[in-house]
């Protein structure tokens, strides 16, 4: 993991883009209201009726759990949270189309709806969209050469050390 | 809740998110004054839940508890936290977020009318 956690001192790599700037300040903002809107839902249905559903409501609170970690992956934006991103948002874009496909063909299995449920249909079928923007943004954001190795050598090349004469 | 107060807090966002766009169109940032505005949106709430919270007690009206003020919660929070993560931001986008963030409210407040009067 050191290794990819070490910022490019590679003079030619482009470190990696933001991912909560820019644009990436909207995608978090709605990651946010969607991991909340998801977060409020789940433990309402957890202390008021968990025993009518629990498969839904199961599934309900690990969308709820992993929408707030990708929130914060991709508000943080590090190496590290870069792969905390791709994996919590690539289990969104999975989970969106596999359980909203499931709740369509067989609405018996799940006895309530999810956030997922219809492909997200409840909620103006943002989760059904999100995770695969988030994952164009992740890819669109990646760093030109993620495997940069810190060249000890270039160190005190005249582009990283300040002049002192200056 | 009373309606003329939904009315007063859904045209006050709506108002926020159209100065927000405006920014958008503008290519500007968001500015502090806007988020003075946020702050006047976010008061009308609180007078809004204070009172949903008297009618309440006092009138004997039947509502889902949990999620009127899960709802009412979520809708309070939004605002102040966009303020900040859209202040951070020196491009459009901060000003994207803002527009977005009032609009959600906006949302939500009518959907606590609705959870509102399910109850009744």
């Amino acid at each position: 993991m050191t290794r990819a956690d070490a910022t490019p001192a590679d003079p030619g790599a482009t470190p990696a883009r933001r991912t909560g700037s820019g644009f990436g300040r909207l995608l978090v903002t709605v990651y946010g209201v969607l991991a909340f809107a998801a977060l409020g839902r789940s433990s309402y249905e957890l202390a008021t009726k968990f025993t009518e559903a629990p498969v839904a409501y199961s599934l309900s609170t690990l969308s709820a759990v992993v929408y707030v970690i990708a929130t914060l992956a991709l508000a943080k934006g590090g190496p590290r949270w870069r792969v905390v991103a791709w994996v919590t948002v690539a289990f969104e874009a999975v989970g969106v189309v596999a359980v909203g496909t499931a709740s369509v063909v067989a609405p018996d299995v799940f006895g309530e709806t999810t956030v997922w449920s219809g492909l997200g249909q409840g909620y103006g079928y943002i989760p059904l969209v999100l995770p695969f923007v988030g994952l164009w943004w992740l890819w669109h954001t990646r760093p030109s050469r993620p495997h940069a190795v810190p060249r000890p050598g270039r160190t005190h090349d005249s582009s990283t050390t300040p002049h002192p004469e200056a | 809740m009373v309606l003329p107060l939904l009315i007063l807090v859904v045209v006050a966002c709506a108002a926020l998110a159209g100065w927000a766009l405006w920014f958008v169109a503008r290519d500007r940032a968001v500015i502090l004054r806007q988020l003075f505005g946020a702050a006047v949106v976010e008061a009308l709430l609180v007078v809004q839940a204070v009172l949903a919270g008297v009618l309440m007690a006092t009138r004997d009206h039947a509502v889902d508890g949990p999620l009127f003020w899960g709802y009412v919660a979520t809708a309070l929070v939004i605002l102040p936290v966009a303020a900040v993560w859209a202040f951070a931001e020196r491009t459009k986008w901060s000003s994207v977020v803002l527009a977005v963030a009032a609009l959600t409210v906006a949302f939500l407040d009518w959907r606590l009318w609705q959870i509102w009067g399910a109850g009744a």
